[in-house]
C-alpha cells in the first residue's frame, strides 16, 4: 500500500467509524495509525473500541502494541495479559509477551510464550526469535532474573516454591520472631493486599510476595463475605489442599491476613498449627508499641 | 452507577459490589429506565431496556399460554458472559432488573444478591407521592431529564 | 437421579454436627441436590461456597499448586467444606464447630466417587 493509499484508507475507515461507532473497523484503523506512528490517535481509537468490546482479545492486543511502541512496557504487559485471559491461545499476546520477557531478561518465560505462538503460525520471524532466545539461554545459564514489568497482581501467575528449605535465610525474623526455619512460606499482609512481613519466592527464586498478597486479599474478602452472609460469624481460616501443596489463610488481627504455604508432604492440619504459631508471632509484632 | 432518585443508589451499589455484576439496569415494566450501571451510551441503555422489557413481556405471555404462573427469572448463559433478567414488585409497581455478569461471579451469586437488592429497595423506598396525569409534553421532558440524570450530562 | 443424590447426601448430613450436605454446580453456584437441616439457607451456601471454591482454584492454579482437592472455610460458628468432583460439581457440607470433620470428609469423598 502506498503512503497516499494508506491515507485514503485511514480517511475511509475514520468515516465508517464515525457513522457506526460500534463497527469493528477500529481494529484496522488503530493498526494503520500505529504503523504511521500516530500513536495518540491510534490509542484513542483502540481505547474507544476496547470500551465498547471489553471481551475482545484483539482489541486488547491492539492496545498492547500501541503501548509497546510508545515505550510503556507496563501497560503493554497488562493489555497482553488481559488478552490472554480472554483468549489463552491469542497469537499476538504470546508474541508480545515473549518480546517483553526477552527484553527484561527472562528468557525462560520468553521462550515459553514464543513456543506457544509457533504452534499457531509458521512465521519465519518466530522461528528466528526462538533460536535467538535459546542461544541467549545457552550463553547465560539460569540465574535470578529481573521481575517482568509490574502488572495487575491478581492476573500475574506467581508460581510458588512451596518446599521448605532449612538452609534458606529466614525471610522476616522480626515479624516471625522465634519461628526459625519454620518461617519459610509465610506472608503477612494487610486487608488491602499490601505486604506487611514475610516473603515468598517462586521456583526461579524471584520474589512474588506482592502478587501473592494481592491474590490473598481477594480470597480473604471472599471468605469474610461468605462467613458473614451465612451467619457463621467472623472467618477464622481458609485452607486449600492441592496435589502440589497446601495453602492456609488466617487472620491474626482484624486488619491483617497471614498466608502459609507448604508442599503436599506437610498435611493441612499440621500447616494450620504452623500458621497458628506464626499468627501468634505476627500478632505480637503488630501489637508492639510503635 | 446512576439512579433517577437518590434512595435507589445505596441498595444498587451494595448489589453491584457483592455480585460483581458488569452491567445492571433497573426499569419499569414499560421499559422506562430508573437506574443503570456500566453502560456508556444512552442508546445502549434504551435499547437494552426495550429489549429486556420485551423479553419479560413475551415470556410472561408464554407462561400464560402454558397455564403456568409467570416465570420468576430468566438466565441466558453465553461463553463469556451471562444475563439475568427478573421482574420484581416495588411500591412503584412492577420493575425489571437486567444484569450482565462475567466469569468472575456466578448466576448463583447474582440471584442471591438480587433477592437482597429487592428487599433493600423495598426498605429504602420513600412513601409514594400522589402523581398527576402524564401529559405528552411532560413525558418528553421527563424522558430527557431521566437521560440527563442517568448519564450526568 | 436427584433422588439418588439425596440418598447419599443424607448419609453425610447424618454425621454428628453436620447441618447440611449438598451437591452444587461449581460454575453456576446453583443447588443440584441437598439434604439440609431446618434454618440452613441452601441457595446462599451453594452460591457462596462455589464462589469461594472458584476463587481459591484460580489462586492455587496461579500459585502453581494445582486444583484444590478440598477447600475448607472455618468461622466462629461453623465450617464449610467443599470438595470438587470430576464433573463440574462440588460436594458441600456445612457443619457446626463440634462436628467430626474427619468423618465428614471421608463421606464427602465417597459421595464424589459415587457421582462420577
Amino acid at each position: 500500500m502506498t503512503e497516499l493509499n494508506i491515507a485514503d484508507v485511514i480517511r475511509a475507515l475514520t468515516a465508517e467509524l464515525a457513522t457506526d461507532p460500534s463497527s469493528l473497523v477500529f481494529l484496522e484503523l488503530g493498526e494503520l495509525l500505529r504503523r504511521r506512528r500516530q500513536l495518540d490517535a491510534a490509542l484513542k481509537v483502540a481505547m474507544a473500541g476496547t470500551a465498547r468490546y471489553p471481551d475482545l482479545a484483539d482489541a486488547r492486543d491492539l492496545c498492547a502494541r500501541i503501548h509497546s511502541d510508545a515505550g510503556d512496557g507496563e501497560s503493554a504487559f497488562d493489555a497482553w495479559m488481559e488478552a490472554l485471559r480472554l483468549d489463552p491461545t491469542h497469537l499476538g499476546a504470546h508474541k508480545g509477551l515473549g518480546f517483553l520477557y526477552f527484553r527484561s531478561g527472562d528468557h525462560r518465560r520468553a521462550l515459553r510464550h514464543l513456543e506457544i505462538a509457533v504452534t499457531r503460525t509458521d512465521e519465519p520471524g518466530l522461528h528466528a526469535a526462538i533460536a535467538r532466545v535459546r542461544a541467549e539461554m545457552e550463553r547465560a545459564p539460569a540465574a535470578p532474573v529481573a521481575a517482568p514489568p509490574a502488572a495487575a497482581e491478581a492476573r500475574v501467575p506467581f508460581v510458588l516454591d512451596a518446599s521448605s528449605s532449612v538452609d534458606a535465610p529466614a525471610p522476616d525474623p522480626e515479624v516471625f520472631h522465634g519461628l526459625g526455619a519454620s518461617q519459610q512460606g509465610l506472608l503477612l499482609l494487610d486487608t488491602n493486599g499490601m505486604r506487611l512481613g514475610g516473603g515468598l519466592r517462586n521456583r526461579d527464586n524471584v520474589d512474588v510476595s506482592d502478587a501473592a498478597a494481592a491474590h490473598m486479599a481477594g480470597v480473604s474478602r471472599e471468605a469474610a463475605r461468605a462467613a458473614r452472609l451465612l451467619e457463621l460469624g467472623a472467618w477464622l481460616s481458609v485452607t486449600a489442599e492441592c496435589l502440589d501443596g497446601n495453602l492456609h489463610l488466617s487472620a491474626p488481627s482484624a486488619d491483617s491476613v497471614l498466608l502459609a504455604v507448604r508442599d503436599a508432604s506437610i498435611p493441612a492440619a499440621r500447616l494450620a498449627l504452623l500458621a497458628e504459631r506464626a499468627g501468634d508471632a505476627a500478632r505480637r509484632w503488630l501489637e508492639r508499641p510503635a | 452507577m446512576r439512579a433517577l432518585e437518590p434512595w435507589m443508589a445505596p441498595p444498587l451499589e451494595t448489589f453491584l459490589d457483592d455480585s460483581s455484576a458488569r452491567l445492571a439496569l433497573l426499569m419499569t415494566s414499560a421499559g422506562q429506565v430508573v437506574a443503570q450501571h456500566g453502560f456508556t451510551r444512552s442508546l445502549d441503555v434504551m435499547g437494552a431496556a426495550a429489549l429486556g422489557a420485551g423479553i419479560v413481556a413475551s415470556t410472561t405471555e408464554v407462561a400464560r399460554l402454558m397455564g403456568s404462573p409467570a416465570f420468576g427469572a430468566l438466565v441466558h448463559q453465553g461463553t463469556r458472559q451471562g444475563m439475568f433478567l427478573s421482574g420484581f414488585d416495588t411500591s412503584r409497581g412492577r420493575w425489571i432488573a437486567l444484569v450482565v455478569f462475567g466469569p468472575e461471579t456466578s448466576v448463583g451469586l447474582v440471584q442471591l444478591f438480587f433477592e437482597r437488592l429487592v428487599r433493600d429497595l423495598a426498605a429504602a423506598a420513600p412513601a409514594e407521592l400522589p402523581r398527576g396525569p402524564v401529559l405528552a409534553e411532560d413525558f418528553e421532558r421527563e424522558l430527557n431529564a431521566s437521560l440527563h440524570a442517568l448519564f450526568g450530562r | 437421579m436427584t433422588a439418588g443424590y439425596v440418598e447419599v447426601l443424607e448419609r453425610v448430613s447424618a454425621i454428628g454436627g453436620v447441618q447440611g450436605a449438598m451437591l452444587v454446580s461449581a460454575s453456576d453456584g446453583l443447588v443440584v441436590a441437598e439434604s439440609l437441616m431446618e434454618g440452613v439457607d441452601g441457595r446462599a451456601v451453594a452460591a457462596l461456597a462455589a464462589g469461594l471454591a472458584g476463587r481459591l482454584r484460580r489462586t492455587t492454579e496461579s500459585a502453581g499448586l494445582g486444583t484444590p482437592r478440598m477447600v475448607q472455610l472455618r468461622a466462629e460458628r461453623g465450617t464449610v467444606l467443599a470438595l470438587p468432583t470430576a464433573s463440574d460439581l462440588l460436594v458441600v457440607v456445612v457443619a457446626r464447630p463440634d462436628a467430626n470433620l474427619g468423618l465428614a470428609r471421608l463421606e464427602m469423598s465417597d459421595v464424589a466417587r459415587r457421582i462420577r
